[in-house]
């Protein structure tokens, strides 16, 4: 199995898709929105609630790119040659879970490098553990729904479904634009969105006090029902495949 | 007694309306190499993807090595290429092998397995830039890479042109050599008269013939004696081993189950007018046999 991550892995770094989507794009809006100043309060604060929206942007977009990954795997048949050798199916799920969350560190290492290094963002050591640890292990959720519809849909179907679920979550769940600038009805959805409450998190953490116990309610609540679509389209697609 | 490397019992598989495979016993000893020939849709992929433990049976019963298909896989004793698919981009020839020799137990050693798929010095190749019969190769070299007791393969050369062939078959030989079993799917009919120990010709999802290819021909008498003749010549098909009688200008052909018997009958009754003896090909047993049942 540990040569199928590296496989996997290998493979990721090489995927224009996780390049564009997980790591220049996260990057460029970075430096983009925090040099505009778009973001409520001084500058700083500014550089640091951008620095973990685009983070978590950036996140998403490694993990929704890793579950239609899966999706061009199987139309190319290359999950029914993995069955073919002696590795376990279960092995190969988990493989490919493993990689989602692997996938994602390039992503937030290199919004939280830039926030360092060019925007000179500056946290307690504390502050920086929790929020790399929560930015990392909240993708959990994101990766399911990903490799859900990875398992669900047909190649391109899958991609584009993935494509629309990063981008709706991320704008919606305000890692673009913060909530506070949406209209009412749209911020009452917002705050329900597993993504505003991925970021939530770590935007507790960021301006200094404990994560809410809401935020992470929701994305618990998330986790659960992406968690179930990915095993019920996983199910699904094993009788196929 | 020893165990089968194959061993199909009264299998069957349907899609839908479509009887793919019905009701199919097949067993193959050890060391054995076999052609599963038969025309499109005939069930040759369905046969191999319920084996292999891809595709579940609707009935009967699949073992490999007297146990069951995906333990066997599991277990390293089978490898397979499938009719199509398997390969992934953005990796190198090298990177895919190496990875998936490391699945197995045992596997053979890198070079040894690029000699054998005949692509040594291309190792180094994305698998998404290769021509379609270097992507054949590397797919093929999938199914060796693991050292596996059974062999399977559906439709390896049909994207070879005839010299990539022939070093496919001489590199198969390196393993059949060494007591591999092969089970091959093909519609080169010359392929399965030259290359497998036994042919197994599939039709609708059942086998209509099983045996060398020598007994193929011989099951569906086709060697065909001709003769000139003129006049009544009706008589010529009551004549010993002759199952049908053509006339054709002044040419009458006579297809024989006992071409010996049927030319000393003409020779008795005088009848020998530039006498023809055209024995039966693979191909047109096979014609032969497949058209059978749909008349
Ligand atoms: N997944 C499927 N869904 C529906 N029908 C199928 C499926 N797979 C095979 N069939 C049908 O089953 C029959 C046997 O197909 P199969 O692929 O086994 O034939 P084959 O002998 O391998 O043919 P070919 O030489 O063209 O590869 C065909 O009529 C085919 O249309
Ligand atoms: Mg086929």
């Amino acid at each position: 199995m540990f040569g199928y991550i590296r496989l996997e892995l290998l493979r990721t770094i090489r995927d224009g898709g996780f390049i564009i989507f997980g790591i220049a794009s996260p990057v460029v809006m970075y430096l983009v929105l925090s040099n505009l100043a778009l973001a409520p309060g001084d500058r700083h604060t500014g550089a640091i609630v951008t620095m973990v929206s685009m983070a978590a942007y950036g996140a998403l977009g490694g993990a929704f790119n890793n579950g239609s990954g899966i999706a061009e795997d199987r139309a190319a048949g290359w999950l029914r040659q993995l069955r073919l050798t002696p590795l376990a199916p279960a092995q190969v799920v988990t493989g490919k879970v493993i990689t989602g969350v692997l996938g994602v560190v390039p992503s937030i290492a290199a919004v939280l490098l830039t926030g360092v290094l060019v925007n000179h963002v500056t946290l307690s050591p504390w502050q920086w553990l929790s929020i790399v640890g929560l930015l990392w292990a909240g993708t959990i959720p994101f990766s399911l729904l990903g490799l859900g519809n990875g398992y669900a849909l047909t190649g391109q179907t899958a991609g584009m479904a993935n494509i629309a679920a990063f981008l709706g979550l991320s704008i919606v769940g305000g890692l673009w634009v913060p909530t506070a600038g949406f209209p009412g009805w749209l911020r009452a959805i917002a705050e329900w969105t597993p993504s505003n409450s991925y970021a939530a998190l770590s935007w507790d953490v960021a301006s200094g006090t404990a994560p809410g116990a809401r935020a992470v309610v929701i994305l618990c609540g998330w986790l659960v029902v992406f968690g179930l679509w990915a095993l019920y389209a996983y199910r699904r697609a094993g009788r196929t495949a | 007694m020893e165990i089968d490397a194959v061993s199909l019992t009264a299998v069957t598989k349907s899609f839908g309306a479509v009887r793919a495979v019905d009701g199919l016993t097949l067993a193959i000893p050890r060391g054995q190499t076999v052609a599963l020939l038969g025309p499109n849709g005939a069930g040759k992929s369905t046969t191999i993807g319920m084996l292999l433990g891809l595709i579940p049976p609707d009935s009967g019963k699949t073992a490999i090595f007297g146990i069951d298909p995906g333990q066997a896989v599991r277990q390293g004793l089978a490898g397979a290429m499938p009719q199509e698919g398997g390969l992934i981009p953005r990796v190198t020839i090298r990177e895919l092998l190496t990875f998936i020799a490391g699945t197995y137990r045992a596997p053979l050693p890198l070079e040894q397995v690029l000699a054998l798929a005949l692509m040594t010095g291309l190792e180094d190749r994305r698998v998404d830039k290769l021509s379609g019969g270097q992507a054949q190769r590397v797919r093929f070299a999938m199914a060796l890479v693991g050292d596996p007791d059974l062999i399977v393969l559906d439709e390896p050369t049909a994207a070879l042109d005839v010299e990539a062939r022939r070093e496919f078959w001489n590199g198969m030989r390196t393993l059949t050599g060494r007591g591999k079993t092969v089970l091959f799917s093909t519609h080169y009919l010359d392929e399965a008269d030259e290359q497998a120990d036994r042919v197994v010709v599939i039709d609708r999802g059942h086998v209509v013939a099983d045996g060398t290819s020598a007994e193929i021909k011989k099951i569906v008498a086709l060697t065909t004696v001709s003769v000139t003749a003129v006049g009544e010549v009706a008589w010529l098909g009551d004549l010993p081993g002759v199952s049908r009688l053509e006339v054709r200008g002044d040419r009458v052909h006579l297809r024989s189950a006992d071409p010996d018997a049927t030319v000393m009958a003409l020779a008795q009754a005088g009848a020998v007018r530039n006498l023809e003896v055209t024995p039966a090909d693979l191909e047109d047993a096979f014609v032969a046999l497949t058209a059978k049942e749909t008349v």
